[in-house]
C-alpha cells in the first residue's frame, strides 16, 4: 500500500512538471501545445546524448536539454506562433499550428536519433528500504529534482518580477498590456519556459524509463489529461493533476492488474464522468 | 393595471456570496424603468436573472402572471422578453443589414425540416425580413449604414445595432444592458432618443445602468440596489431626493450623479 | 453565387471526377490512383463532419473514434450477422449518432480546449474498448469481411456484387465519390439553409444565438450527431475496401488528420475539408518517394502552408467573396 503511494507521489512530481509548462503556455496564450510530448522526448535524447554517449555529468545534460528546448520554444513562439495569431482569422488556429509542429518535431527526432528505444546508466545506483517501501535512489533523486524544480517555478512566479508579469498576462492580457507589460516579451517568454519544464522532464525521467521517439503523442495525451483533471491555466490545478494522475497510474497498475490492461480505460471513463459535473477540471478558468 | 412583469423575492447566492437578496418590484407595460446602484452592486446578476440566462436560488420572475425564470433563455426570449448584450460582439463578419435579418431568421417558427428543404417560402420570407430590417434600421438612425459590415462600426452605432438586433426579435419587454455605458454627452443624448423611440413601439424598457444623467432623463420609475438589495424605488424625483440613495453613492463625484 | 453558376460548377465536378479521371488513370495505368482516390474520399466524408463542427464554433479531434465506431459496427453486422453491407452502411450510421447524442448531452457544453481535449480521449476510449470488448475481438480485430453484395430489385441487379468487377477498386473509387458527393451537397444545402445561419449565428456569439431564440443545446447536438453519421458512415465504407478492421484502424492521428484536413482547406469554405484531405492526403502519398524525409518535408510544408495562408486554401480565391453576405 505505502508502495503503491511511494509510486504515485515520485510519478506524480514528474507529470506535475509537465503539466506546468503545458498549462504555462496556455494560461499565456490560450494555445494548447499539442508538441509538449515531443519537447519532451526532444529533452530526453539531448541528456542521453550529452550523459549516455559523451559521458559528461549529469548536471550538464540536464542543463543543455533545458537550454535546447527553452531555445527552441522561444523560437517556435517568436517565428511560428505569432505569426499565425496575427494573421489568422479563427482562435483555433494557434491548436492546429502546433499539431503540425508536433509533427515537425516527430519527424526531426526521428531522423536524428532514430527508431530505437534508449536508455543511460542509472545517476545514483542502490536501493532504499524503508519499512515496507521499495523504492530506488535514482528515483528518489528524479522526485527530489521534481519537486525541487516545480517549488522553484512557483516562486519565480510568485516573487519575481518576469512572474508577475506572466501572471498579470495570464489573467488578463488587456489590462496587463495597459499597465504597460511587454506581452509579446513575456509570450515569448513563457512558451520557452514551458517547453524548458518538459525538456527538463524528458532529461530526469530518461534515466529511469528511458526515451524513444515514439512516446511524443501518448505524453501529450497524458498532460492534456492532467490539464483536464485540474483545469488549464491555474499552477495549483497542474500540480493537481499531474499527482492525481501519478497516483491513478499507480494504484491502477497495482489493482487492475487482474483484469488485464485496462487501467487507462477506468481512468478515462472516470475522467468523462467528473468532467460532465465540473467541466473545467478541478480549479480550471472557464473557457471563452 | 396588471404589471407586464413582476420581481419576486429574487435571490442569488454563489457559494457563500449572496449577489442579489430577496429583491423585489414590479414593471408596468410600456413604461421605461432602471435599475441603478453603484458597481457591484448586483444589478448584471439580475438583469441575467430576468432575462433568464441564471438560476434564482430563491424567488421567481413573472411574465404577463407566467413564471419565467428557470426557463431555457432562448424560451424566455421566444415568449417576449429580449435582451441584449454588453459587449457588443454582435455577428461579426455580417452586414448590419444582414445582422438584423438573420435576427428574425432565428425566430422564425418552422420546423427545421422546413429551415432544410425552403425554396420559394426562403425567398419571400427573405425579402420580409429584409423590409423589416430596413424598417427597424432607418428607424434607429442606421438607414446610412446598413451595408456596412457590423464590425467596422463606430461604437455608438454598434449599440443601436445591438438594440436593432433585439427589436427584430419583437419583444414585449427589451432588457438594456448598460447602454449608456462609455458614451460622452453627445453619445448619450442620441441613445436616450432612440430608447425613448423604442417605447413608443410599444415595447416595454428594462434597464440597467451606470450613468446617472442618462437614467434620471428617460426613466419613468426607477429601483436602486446596493450590496444587491433594494434600497429604493419611484420616480426620479423621488429617488433623488431619497437619502439611502444618496448615501450610497457617496464618494462619486456630483456630475456623474446629475442632480 | 448565382445558380446557373454553381450547376454548372456542379457538373465540372461530376464530370471530372466520374469521367475524367477515370479516363487518366487508364492512360497512365496507374490503377492503385483508384484507392488513393477512394480514401481520399472517404477521409473527405469524416472531415466534412469535423468541419461542421468548427462551423458550429467546437474543436473536434475525435471523429476517429465515430470512423471506429462506424466501421466495427457494419463489420460486426456483416460478419456476424450476415447483414449485407448496404444494410449495414447506414445501421453503423445510426450507431454513431445514437452514440453521439448520448455522449453530446453532457461535453457539449464545454467549449474550446476542453471541449478538444475531451474529444480527443474519447478517440481513446474508442480503441481501448475496441481492444477491451469481446465482441469486437480484441487485439485481433475483425477479419475477412466480405465484399458489398449485389443490390437487386425486382431481379434486376441495380449494382453488381463488388467481387465481380474486374479491379474491385474502380467499384469502391464509385461508391466513395458518389457519397462524398451526396455528402458535400448535403452539406452545402444546410450551411445555406436557415439553420446554416443558426449554426453562424452560434459560432459567433453563443448567448447572443439564445437570447434571438435559438436552442442552442439542442442545436449543438444536431451538428454533432450529423457529424459522427458522416464519420460513422466513412468508417464503414473504409472498412470494407480494407476487408478487416482493428483496433488501431483509426487512431488520435486520424482525428487530428482530420482536423488538420478542414483547417488546410479553409475553415470558412464547405469545400474546405474536400480540398484539404486531396492536397494533404495525396501530399502524403506523392511523398513516399523521398523515403525517410516523408513526414520532415509533408509536416515541413504544412506548418508553411499555415504561416503563409492561416486561413487556409481556399481563402486565396474567395477573398473578395467576404464583403457580400456571409453566404459562402
Amino acid at each position: 500500500m505505502e508502495q503503491v503511494v511511494a509510486n504515485g507521489l515520485y510519478l506524480g512530481a514528474q507529470y506535475a512538471l509537465v503539466a506546468l509548462g503545458l498549462t504555462l503556455i496556455f494560461a499565456l496564450m490560450n494555445v494548447l501545445n499539442f508538441a509538449h510530448g515531443q519537447m519532451y522526448v526532444l529533452g530526453g535524447f539531448v541528456t542521453y546524448e550529452i550523459y549516455g554517449q559523451l559521458h559528461l555529468p549529469f548536471v550538464v545534460a540536464l542543463l543543455a536539454s533545458a537550454i535546447t528546448l527553452a531555445v527552441l520554444g522561444g523560437l517556435i513562439e517568436r517565428f511560428l506562433f505569432r505569426t499565425v495569431i496575427k494573421r489568422s482569422v479563427r482562435e483555433e488556429s494557434t491548436m492546429l499550428l502546433a499539431a503540425g509542429i508536433a509533427y515537425f518535431l516527430d519527424a526531426v527526432i526521428l531522423l536524428l536519433f532514430g527508431e530505437k528505444q534508449r536508455g543511460v546508466p542509472k545517476i545514483v545506483s542502490g536501493v532504499l528500504r524503508a519499512g515496507d517501501i521499495i523504492m530506488p535512489y535514482d528515483r528518489i533523486v528524479v522526485g527530489g529534482l521534481a519537486i525541487l524544480f516545480i517549488v522553484g517555478f512557483i516562486l519565480m512566479m510568485q516573487y519575481t518580477k518576469p512572474g508577475r508579469a506572466m501572471r498579470a498576462l495570464a489573467q488578463d492580457r488587456i489590462a496587463a498590456q495597459l499597465m504597460g507589460v511587454p506581452v509579446e516579451f513575456y509570450s515569448f517568454l513563457g512558451f520557452a519556459l514551458g517547453a524548458m519544464l518538459a525538456g527538463l522532464v524528458g532529461g530526469l525521467l530518461v534515466t529511469i524509463t528511458g526515451v524513444n521517439s515514439g512516446i511524443g503523442g501518448p505524453i501529450s495525451l497524458k498532460a492534456f489529461l492532467m490539464v483536464m483533471i485540474g483545469g488549464a491555466g491555474v499552477v495549483g490545478g497542474a500540480i493537481a493533476g499531474g499527482f492525481i494522475l501519478g497516483m491513478l497510474e499507480s494504484v491502477g497498475l497495482t489493482v487492475l492488474h487482474a483484469y488485464g490492461d485496462i487501467t487507462y480505460l477506468v481512468i478515462f471513463a472516470a475522467l468523462l464522468i467528473f468532467l460532465a459535473i465540473r467541466p473545467n477540471g478541478l480549479m480550471g478558468k472557464p473557457w471563452g | 393595471m396588471t404589471p407586464i412583469l413582476q420581481v419576486k423575492a429574487l435571490t442569488k447566492q454563489f457559494g457563500g456570496l449572496v449577489a442579489v437578496n430577496d429583491v423585489s418590484f414590479d414593471v408596468q407595460p410600456n413604461e421605461i424603468l432602471s435599475v441603478i446602484g453603484p458597481n457591484g452592486a448586483g444589478k448584471s446578476t439580475i438583469f441575467k436573472l430576468i432575462s433568464s440566462f441564471l438560476r434564482p436560488t430563491r424567488g421567481e420572475v413573472l411574465f404577463k402572471g407566467e413564471r419565467i425564470s428557470g426557463l431555457a433563455p432562448h424560451i424566455v426570449a421566444r415568449k417576449g422578453v429580449v435582451r441584449t448584450f454588453q459587449e457588443t460582439t454582435i455577428f461579426k463578419g455580417l452586414t448590419a443589414r444582414d445582422s438584423v435579418i438573420v435576427a428574425h431568421h432565428l425566430r422564425s417558427r418552422a420546423s427545421l425540416i422546413g429551415y432544410y428543404c425552403e425554396t420559394g417560402f426562403a425567398r419571400r420570407d427573405e425579402e420580409a425580413f429584409g423590409r423589416s430590417s430596413d424598417e427597424i434600421l432607418d428607424f434607429l438612425g442606421l438607414g446610412e449604414v446598413k451595408n456596412e459590415i457590423a464590425s467596422n462600426l463606430p461604437h455608438g452605432h454598434l449599440r443601436a445595432l445591438g438594440i436593432a438586433i433585439g427589436l427584430a426579435a419583437s419583444p414585449q419587454v427589451l432588457l438594456l444592458d448598460e447602454p449608456f455605458a462609455g458614451m460622452n454627452h453627445e453619445e448619450t443624448s442620441h441613445a436616450v432618443g432612440l430608447v425613448r423611440a423604442v417605447r413608443q413601439r410599444g415595447v416595454t424598457v428594462l434597464l440597467v445602468e451606470h450613468d446617472m444623467a442618462a437614467v434620471m432623463k428617460i426613466s419613468d420609475r426607477i429601483v436602486v440596489i446596493n450590496f444587491g438589495s433594494k434600497i429604493a424605488e419611484g420616480t426620479p424625483a423621488q429617488i433623488q431626493q431619497n437619502d439611502r440613495v444618496i448615501e450610497a453613492y457617496l464618494g462619486v463625484e456630483d456630475e456623474s450623479i446629475g442632480f | 453565387m448565382s445558380r446557373p453558376l454553381r450547376l454548372a460548377g456542379l457538373a465540372v465536378f461530376l464530370l471530372a471526377v466520374f469521367l475524367a479521371v477515370p479516363l487518366a488513370i487508364k492512360a497512365a495505368g496507374r490503377t492503385d490512383f483508384y484507392y488513393t482516390l477512394s480514401s481520399v474520399a472517404l477521409l473527405a466524408i469524416a472531415s466534412s463532419g469535423v468541419w461542421l463542427m468548427f462551423y458550429i464554433g467546437r474543436i473536434n479531434i475525435g471523429q476517429g473514434a465515430f470512423a471506429l465506431m462506424g466501421g466495427y459496427v457494419s463489420a460486426i453486422l456483416v460478419t456476424s450477422a450476415g447483414i449485407s453491407f448496404w444494410l449495414s452502411l447506414p445501421l453503423a450510421g445510426v450507431f454513431c449518432t445514437a452514440v453521439s447524442i448520448l455522449v453530446g448531452l453532457p461535453i457539449l457544453r464545454l467549449r474550446g480546449v476542453y471541449f478538444a481535449m475531451v474529444t480527443l480521449v474519447l478517440t481513446e476510449v474508442a480503441r481501448l474498448l475496441a481492444l477491451a470488448l469481446p465482441i469486437t475481438n480484441g487485439a485481433k480485430g475483425i477479419t475477412s469481411i466480405p465484399a458489398p453484395g449485389a443490390i437487386g430489385a425486382f431481379g434486376i441487379t441495380l449494382v453488381p456484387a463488388f467481387d465481380t468487377f474486374a479491379e474491385r477498386n474502380i467499384a469502391f473509387y464509385y461508391l466513395s465519390t458518389i457519397m462524398m458527393t451526396l455528402c458535400f451537397a448535403a452539406l452545402y444545402r444546410l450551411v445555406h439553409s436557415r439553420i446554416g445561419r443558426i449554426f453562424v449565428a452560434m459560432q459567433q456569439n453563443e448567448e447572443l444565438a439564445s437570447s434571438m431564440g435559438v436552442n442552442v443545446p439542442a442545436m449543438r447536438i444536431l451538428a454533432y450527431a450529423i457529424s459522427s453519421f458522416l464519420g460513422g458512415v466513412a468508417g464503414a465504407i473504409f472498412i470494407a475496401i480494407a476487408q478487416s478492421i482493428y483496433p488501431s484502424s483509426f487512431t488520435v492521428n486520424d482525428s487530428i488528420n482530420f482536423m488538420l484536413n478542414c483547417f488546410v482547406g479553409g475553415l470558412r469554405y464547405v469545400f474546405g475539408p474536400m480540398l484539404g484531405t486531396l492536397v494533404l492526403y495525396f501530399g502524403w502519398d506523392l511523398l513516399f518517394a523521398i523515403g525517410e524525409y516523408q513526414l520532415l518535408i509533408y509536416s515541413g510544408v504544412m506548418v508553411l502552408l499555415m504561416l503563409v495562408l492561416p486561413n487556409g486554401l481556399l481563402s486565396i480565391r474567395f477573398h473578395s467573396w467576404q464583403r457580400s453576405s456571409h453566404k459562402t
